[in-house]
């Protein structure tokens, strides 16, 4: 309770702060393309990578581009009255990172209508037809990775327990739905337990604190679907007395303490390209507006020596791929990190 | 003779309901402590006590602030963002190449928790601010702040002398263990045995009284919400060593566990009537259910919804107490 009043308080606030800023924005910048990115929420580093990327567009940092973040707070509904805003404030695109997976549609809906192109970024929406385009990462391959890197180094056999995200968002949806597709491979793996940790690593520690004493220290790897949540297991691993060498414990995202865990040779991560996806989200809705006249700077687009095809900006769908941190660019990536 | 008979059975039929009702808590604490021993063959192992008395210690740190708060009348809703912003205050010390000494982090942890905790405490002794309001804003702005310090972005890399705090052991005793422990002595023996004890609960008893009997109230009522904010830095210190990493969103929503243990304690949330030592009980009867659905492998919506109607359970309790008194 107390902390639905605590994000309506923040709301309130965030809201007035904001319609003043746009009040401001507006008197003074009627010819510059204004972009609303709808993001989930500040408190989560890969959102907060996402938005600094995102500011780091060289159009939104020369001031081509003015790119109002705001901030989701994990709400839903919170989210659906945001767009209300930007649709209200004139804004010309929209970039969305749902919150939750169906409660996404209608907003976008609402936009779309309005004459607003929405694009989707990162998680997504049940209903990806309404967006204008979208640019993800395919999550579903994100769990049969993630599946794939603990069963195979436990050689197909053995017990693990599956940390689950807040149920009902995309990433955790999808990145069960890969993790079932290889677990119907593997006869031998034995799930013993299936839980959500609600991403956090203070939950995960405790509930795989438990999972191991129930089961007598009997787990062999442990896949979670996001990197707090396998930080907080492999220091239930480790405070149990488990060498994490031998019970592998795996994660998604890419987050710094998972960078460094893996450094040190203690887990397994694949990180979701944040540069990628915000910068490319930023592309995709100037293009909307400007049409053929725009050309994309992100480097992840082939026309910039990078891996995706622009192919005009025209598409609906562009898929960035997955980034398996392993031993040998860990080093690299972690500089990158230090820069941003 | 059959008269006199009836009166004393009477009277011991009332003595019994009176028992029940003080001790009540702890009754339902061992019967559960029992259930779960017979349920679950690993409940009782010696891994599985220390874990749980690890798990609790965070909450229980909180909730010793929180009887303070609760006997002198008020409430503190901001400890889970205090706790958030004095974890963050104490990774930055201790992250990177060159770590500050542990014992610094804690101290700024508890020091930066008390500094809250006597805004929290103005606000309501001197500036007549409703608690529940006074610390709902704190909330707010205490989050608000940790987002702002950390750039929303966890601190990492914390030293190793530093995550001794959280994962470390003193004659196979968990170090934060023994931080709630010490936390709770201190307590129980300031509530019991000083004068200082005696005011808070003359405060929260009839403040108008305490006055005339010449007690500083305004100086009690500040001071708990001071020994609030500090216990609530302390716990963040621990709580970022035991995960590794300071994270700006750590502590949400565990103001209501303090509270609920206190409550489930039979602390009256009017104030005046309590004890820590049935806090304690509240404490470890949260921890117990948490980590006994666990090994059982209930899930965790049944955990809230029991939760739940033991707090209930134990103000029905606690309300009958008072009608017999």
């Amino acid at each position: 309770m107390a902390m639905t009043i605590n994000r309506r308080l923040m709301l309130g606030t965030l809201a007035g702060v904001s319609a003043l800023a746009m009040g401001l924005g507006a008197a003074n910048a009627q010819d510059k393309l204004r972009i609303a990115a709808i993001v989930q929420s500040l408190d989560t580093e890969f959102n907060v990578l996402w938005a600094n990327a995102a500011e780091a567009h060289p159009l939104v940092a020369d001031g081509t581009i003015e790119l109002t973040v705001l901030d989701g707070r994990m709400d839903p509904f919170n989210q659906s009255n945001q767009f209300d805003t930007a649709i209200n404030e004139g804004y010309d695109a929209i970039i969305f990172i749902p919150v939750d997976i169906n409660a996404g549609n209608d907003p976008v809906a609402r936009a779309m209508e309005a004459g607003v192109p929405v694009i989707g970024s990162n998680t997504l929406i049940s209903d990806t037809d309404l967006y204008h385009a979208f640019i993800s990462s395919d999550d579903v391959l994100a769990g049969e990775m993630l599946a794939r890197s603990v069963i195979e180094k436990i050689n197909g056999e053995g017990n693990v327990v599956i940390v689950e995200g807040m149920i009902g968002q995309s990433a955790q949806v999808q990145r069960l739905e890969g993790i079932q597709k290889v677990l119907a491979e593997y006869p031998n793996i034995n799930v013993l337990e299936t839980r959500t940790a609600n991403w956090s690593r203070a939950e995960a520690l405790t509930l795989v604190e438990n999972w191991l004493i129930s089961n007598g220290g009997d787990i062999q790897g442990v896949i979670a679907e996001n990197d707090e949540m396998a930080i907080g297991s492999l220091e239930a691993v480790k405070a149990y007395g488990l060498d994490p060498a031998t019970v592998p414990v795996a994660g998604v995202d890419g987050i710094t303490d998972a960078l460094l865990a893996v450094q040190r040779g203690e887990m397994m991560s694949t990180l979701q390209d944040a540069n990628a996806l915000a910068q490319g989200a930023i592309d995709l809705a100037a293009a909307a507006v400007q049409g053929d006249a725009y050309t994309p700077v992100a480097a992840v687009w082939d026309v910039n020596g990078g891996a995706l095809v622009w192919g005009g900006g025209t598409e609906k769908q562009y898929s960035v791929p997955w980034v398996p941190v392993t031993a040998d660019n860990v080093e690299e990536l972690l500089a990158l990190r230090d820069g941003a | 003779m059959v008269e006199l008979a009836q009166k004393s059975s009477e009277a011991r039929n009332a003595r019994f309901g009176r028992v029940v009702s003080r001790y009540g808590i702890v009754l339902a604490f061992l019967i559960l402590f029992v259930i779960l021993s017979f349920a679950h063959q690993n409940f009782l192992s010696t891994g599985n006590i220390t874990n749980v008395l690890r798990q609790v210690s965070i909450n229980g740190i909180l909730a010793v602030g929180m009887t303070f708060v609760i006997l002198t009348g008020g409430i503190d809703l901001s400890i889970g963002s205090v706790l958030a912003f004095a974890g963050i205050v104490a990774g930055a010390l201790v992250t990177g190449a060159d770590p500050s000494n542990p014992f610094l982090a804690v101290a700024a942890a508890i020091g930066v928790g008390a500094l809250f905790g006597a805004v929290n405490g103005l606000l309501v002794a001197r500036f007549k601010v409703t608690a529940f309001v006074a610390t709902l804003g704190m909330l707010s702005m205490a989050r608000g702040a940790t987002l702002l310090i950390s750039d929303g972005r966890p601190v990492p890399n914390l030293s190793a002398d530093f995550r001794w705090l959280g994962q470390g052991f003193v004659a196979g005793i968990p170090v934060p263990v023994i931080c709630f422990a010490l936390v709770f002595v201190i307590a129980w023996v300031v509530l019991r045995f000083t004068i200082y004890g005696r005011w808070i609960y003359a405060v929260g008893g009839n403040v108008r009284s305490a006055r005339t009997s010449g007690i500083p109230t305004r100086m009690v009522t500040f001071s708990a919400y001071l020994i609030m904010g500090a216990l609530a830095g302390f716990a963040g210190a621990i709580l970022t060593a035991r995960t590794t990493s300071a994270l700006p969103q750590a502590g949400l929503g565990y103001e209501l566990d303090a509270i609920a243990a206190v409550v489930i304690g039979g602390t009256s949330l009017v104030g005046g009537v309590g004890s820590v030592v049935f806090t304690l009980v509240g404490v470890l009867i949260i921890g117990v259910i948490g980590n006994g659905l666990d090994l059982l492998g209930v899930s965790s919506y049944y955990q809230q919804i029991v939760k739940g109607a033991i707090i209930v359970a134990a103000v029905l309790i606690d309300r009958s107490r008072n009608a017999q008194s």
